[in-house]
């Protein structure tokens, strides 16, 4: 099994990371780098449990190999929030709008989420439903989840129109 | 909807977000996967390829020669692990004792190996390694082939049956009568009979008949199972880290399964990624057992192939179903034959549904049977109101064919038969006070049903719309609970329970200690304690969460103020009846200024030669009176008579909660289950080929329902309280579920005038009901 030195940027930081290369991103970020944010629970792409932001783009990280990211940027959940104890409008409003029960899904649609409000800052209903039909929630039906990321798109929307203003 | 008036509270009722939430919005929450333990050995299983199979011998000599690889652990190890030297994988005959295959293998998936190594993937190696010479022997797979005499046995005998996992979810009081005498593979036959069925056949005006099938399913959660465990030579200490959905059972079993000491056991429910009834105890003993024997930590947690394959799905059924009815409506007669697959091991609702498949109505005649029959595939477990949506889709699709041949309003219909307090279920045991008639009633006032001939005249010439109706329900479960609530120095509240909050129970605790202290909900923590420092609770199943822990709760909060009250009542010289607990302290009643502060009174309680006993209160209770949750659902569908799809259009879920302690979480539990009801009726299926070997085993051919699929849910809250829940509370996990399927399949036979015998209803099982393919036998009334 040989090993390999991973240097990128996660969160914002820079880091190196010995990895083995079979690892995934998603392998790397958990063992190696102590983020167990990010969540398994198919490790085939098609569960969205795993998905981060590679340099800005959604993957699902249990399909991207970790000495493939040599270089570049990876969001996890770990670094949505805005500073310290500011939650993301995302964050918040699923919070406010009880779209996660036991939790596991949360981080992967929290990510996806923002991936599709970061192109799209007022997408439909249907869009939403569609963007994340490649995150699987068992426990809230959906509903709430739709609506805590319309809830946020507004929130973020006002918020740019406001600051846009001063 | 209820008429009674209902007291008016502060914070019970209320719609309150997660106390708690943080954590699972930051990544910060901890699972059972999440946690590493030094010097940690990782496990892979070994499984068999084969539905039966006799195991010949395991070869480890390749595997332990791979670098990393430290242990091949095998059933005959485990007395290794026992206090007494004792081997329950032995000719084990339930799931739970089966840690490893022992001699044979009864299912394809089931584990006969244990690998352990450095890491995850020199233990894969490792399982590539292990050599298993296997001799086939014949398997069962299809029901009906399985109950014949003659036919090969799934496995050898079963002596004692274990329900504990059944149990955990219902409290049933019937026999189950099991197997003896001549080797079969029906393990447990349960039968009640009421009146006399041929006469109530004779005067029916309309008898339907028809045998109706469901599919075996995984409950779907997203997490797969997780165990670890740190065994540690040196004090004897054993520490298990659980996905579980109850700590206490998990500890129970590695106590009974390993003679451990509960003294030197410690589980720690994490963080639970979804259960559904599918997280008892599956692999704990098993990951126990093997850091026992290895002297180190081991962790295992399961692929998501392995999980779907061999955890412990929901069973499938196969009932068949004989009603009568009169020309008015009325009932006359049920027969019911009802088979759940247990898969290789026993442990199938069929009590429960047969129960409850016959005891919604009034049945002025009945007799029904449940089987639970073995066959050799993976045992089954519990999923949420385990068995009954199998039942209800057959009862529900009788009811509804019967309407239809009468020409009955098929809402009326069951508005009119409906059981009320005080019937009898089908064992003759009496309802407590339910609301199933005032569900029924709201969902058939809904536009949803009121306009359904409207939604059929949307219909064109190869996109049929109907709406279906069915209702569905769940006895509760019954299990005693402890808690405690304890006064801070600043006058907080902390509170410790024993129950893994899943979906935000610890929120509506919160609510509860809020109401009964009169205090605000950031003036409270709940920590869930393991089963070391945590008063006892029950599993978070069987709906019983809240309806038993936040009762126990309550006395505990109650308890809490009477010794502040008996406190304040000395100090400030006056009578306990005259004082009152508002703004944080405890005054006299029309006199504020005689007032202690709470935090004040938690001081003299714990101060340095305080002259008060500290203030901690205690609530424990035993839960004896069952308070039912029953649910109507509606929904509107889309059949494309070309492909056979099914479209999801509108759907609405009315459900008895009693009383909503946080309508917020209420919802989510309503709507989380209807969603896995849409599941039931249109996609959710294990599927295998004639060997046995499940051809579906991951998430993309095991299709569990996404956002783009469904709907916006609809969620009416009824509100019948119970007599012995907290505020009149009932469960509110299970009843949502078990609708679904059937008011679907009902809505399919609307649109296109034929009935699925089967759900899920595939786009082939569509096309075959209509008649485009296949035999067409399945024409509406056969
Ligand atoms: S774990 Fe990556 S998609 Fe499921
Ligand atoms: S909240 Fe449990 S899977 Fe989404």
């Amino acid at each position: 099994m040989s090993r390999l030195i991973v240097s990128a940027r996660i969160n914002g930081e820079a880091r190196e990371l010995l990895v083995d290369e079979r690892d995934s991103l998603l392998d790397a970020l958990r063992e190696r780098a102590g983020l167990t944010g990010t969540k398994e629970g198919c490790n085939n792409g098609n569960c969205g449990a795993c998905s981060v932001l590679l340099d800005g783009r959604l993957v699902n990280s249990c399909l991207v190999m970790a000495a493939e990211v040599e270089g570049s940027d990876v969001t996890t959940v770990e670094g949505l929030e805005l500073g310290p104890q500011q939650l993301h409008p995302l964050q918040s409003a699923f919070l406010e709008e009880a779209a996660l029960q036991c939790g596991i899904c949360t981080p992967g649609f929290l990510v996806s989420a923002k991936a599709l409000l970061d192109t799209n800052p007022d997408p439909t209903e249907h869009e939403v439903r569609f963007w994340l039909a490649g995150n699987l929630c068992r426990c809230t039906g959906y509903d709430k989840i739709i609506r805590a990321v319309m809830g946020a798109a507004e929130t973020m929307r006002n918020t740019a129109s406001s600051s846009e203003g001063a | 909807m209820t008429t009674e008036t209902r007291p008016e509270y502060s914070s019970v009722g209320k719609r309150e977000t997660r106390i708690e939430g943080a954590g699972k919005v930051t990544g910060g929450a901890i699972y059972a996967a999440d946690v590493q333990v030094p010097d940690m050995l990782h496990c892979k299983l070994v499984h068999s390829p084969h539905a039966h199979a006799r195991i010949v011998s395991i070869d480890a000599t390749k595997a332990l020669a791979i670098d990393g690889v430290e242990r091949v652990i095998v059933a005959e190890d485990f007395g290794q692990a026992v206090k007494d030297g004792s081997n329950p994988a032995i000719d084990a005959s339930n799931r739970g004792a089966a840690l490893l295959a022992h001699k044979q293998a009864v299912f394809t998936g089931e584990p006969v190996a244990a690998v352990l190594a450095e890491t995850p993937s020199a233990a894969e190696e490792g399982v590539e390694a292990v050599e298993v010479t296997y001799e086939v022997l014949p398997h069962v797979l299809d029901l009906e082939a399985a109950m014949e005499d003659g036919s090969p046995l799934a496995r050898p005998p079963v002596s004692d049956i274990d329900h504990s996992e059944e149990e955990a979810h219902v409290t049933l009081d019937v026999d189950t009568e099991e197997a003896e005498g001549k080797p079969t593979n029906v393990a447990s036959h349960v039968s009640f009979t009421r009146g006399d069925i041929e006469a109530g056949f004779a005067e029916s005006d309309v008898i339907v008949e028809r045998t109706w099938r469901s599919a075996s399913m995984h409950q779907g959660y997203i997490e797969p199972h997780a165990t670890v465990a740190d065994f540690k030579p040196a004090t004897g200490e054993l520490t298990v880290w659980a996905a579980t959905q109850g700590q206490f059972m998990v500890r129970d079993t590695i106590m009974r399964t390993l003679k451990w000491p509960e003294t030197k056991l410690r589980v720690i429910g994490c963080e639970l990624g979804g259960g559904f009834g599918g997280k008892m105890t599956l692999n704990s003993p098993l990951v126990a057992a093997l850091s026992v024997i290895a002297g180190r930590p081991v962790k295992l947690v399961l692929t998501r192939a392995e999980d779907i394959t061999a955890a412990a799905p929901a069973p499938r059924a196969m009932i068949n179903l004989k009603t009568g009815m009169k020309k008015d409506g009325s009932l006359t007669a049920i027969e019911a034959s009802v088979v759940y697959g247990a898969g290789a091991y026993p442990g199938a609702p069929a009590a429960v549904g047969a129960l409850l498949g016959t005891s919604f109505y009034k049945w002025p005649n009945l007799k029904a049977d449940g089987y639970e029959v073995l066959t050799n595939h993976v045992s089954v477990g519990a999923i949420r109101a385990p068995g009954t949506h199998n039942a209800m889709h057959a009862v529900e699709q009788n009811i509804d064919e019967m309407a239809r041949q009468l020409d009955l309003d098929a809402g009326a219909v069951r508005l009119q038969n409906v059981s009320q307090t005080g019937d009898p279920m089908a064992s003759g045991q009496e309802f407590t006070k339910i609301g199933l008639d005032e569900t029924v009633t709201q969902a058939i006032e809904h536009p949803l049903w009121k306009n359904r001939e409207a939604a059929k005249a949307e219909s064109t010439d190869t996109k049929m719309v109907g709406v279906g109706l069915a209702i569905g329900g769940w006895l509760g479960g019954l299990q005693p609970a402890a808690a405690e609530v304890m006064l801070n120095n600043d006058g907080t509240v902390n509170a410790v329970t024993g129950v893994n909050d899943i979906t935000g129970t610890n929120t509506s605790f919160a609510q509860i200690l809020a109401e009964e202290l009169n205090i605000s909900l950031d003036q409270i923590n709940i920590t869930t304690g393991d089963t070391k420092t945590a008063p006892f609770a029950g599993m978070s199943a069987g709906s019983k969460t809240l309806f038993t822990v936040g009762r126990a709760l309550r006395e505990a909060a109650i308890d809490l103020r009477e010794q502040m009250f008996e406190v304040a009542a000395d100090r400030l010289e006056a009578n306990e009846n005259d004082l009152e607990l508002k703004d944080n302290a405890v005054s006299v009643k029309g006199s504020p200024d005689q007032s202690l502060g709470m935090d004040r009174l938690a001081s003299m309680t714990t101060g340095f030669g305080a002259l008060y006993k500290p203030l901690v209160g205690s609530g424990s209770i035993a839960a004896r009176i069952q308070a039912p949750g029953f649910t109507a659902q509606l929904v509107k569908v889309e059949v494309d008579t070309d492909t056979g799809n099914v479209e999801l259009k509108d759907f609405a879920i009315v459900q008895d909660v009693g009383f909503a302690i946080n309508p917020l979480s209420v919802e989510g539990q309503m709507e989380g289950g209807a969603v896995q009801g849409m599941g039931i009726g249109l996609w959710e299926e294990y599927i295998y080929d004639d060997d046995g070997k499940l051809r579906n085993a991951g998430l993309l051919d095991y299709r569990m329902p996404t956002a783009a699929d469904v709907p916006d849910i609809e969620s009416l809250i009824v509100e019948v309280p119970s007599e012995d829940g907290p505020y009149g509370a009932r469960g509110v996990g299970e009843p949502s579920i078990t609708a679904g399927g059937a008011a679907i399949a009902n809505a399919i036979a609307d649109a296109i005038g034929a009935r699925v015998s089967e759900i899920p209803a595939t786009p082939e099982r569509v096309l075959r009901a209509l008649g485009t393919v296949g035999d067409g036998a399945e024409a509406a009334g056969s």
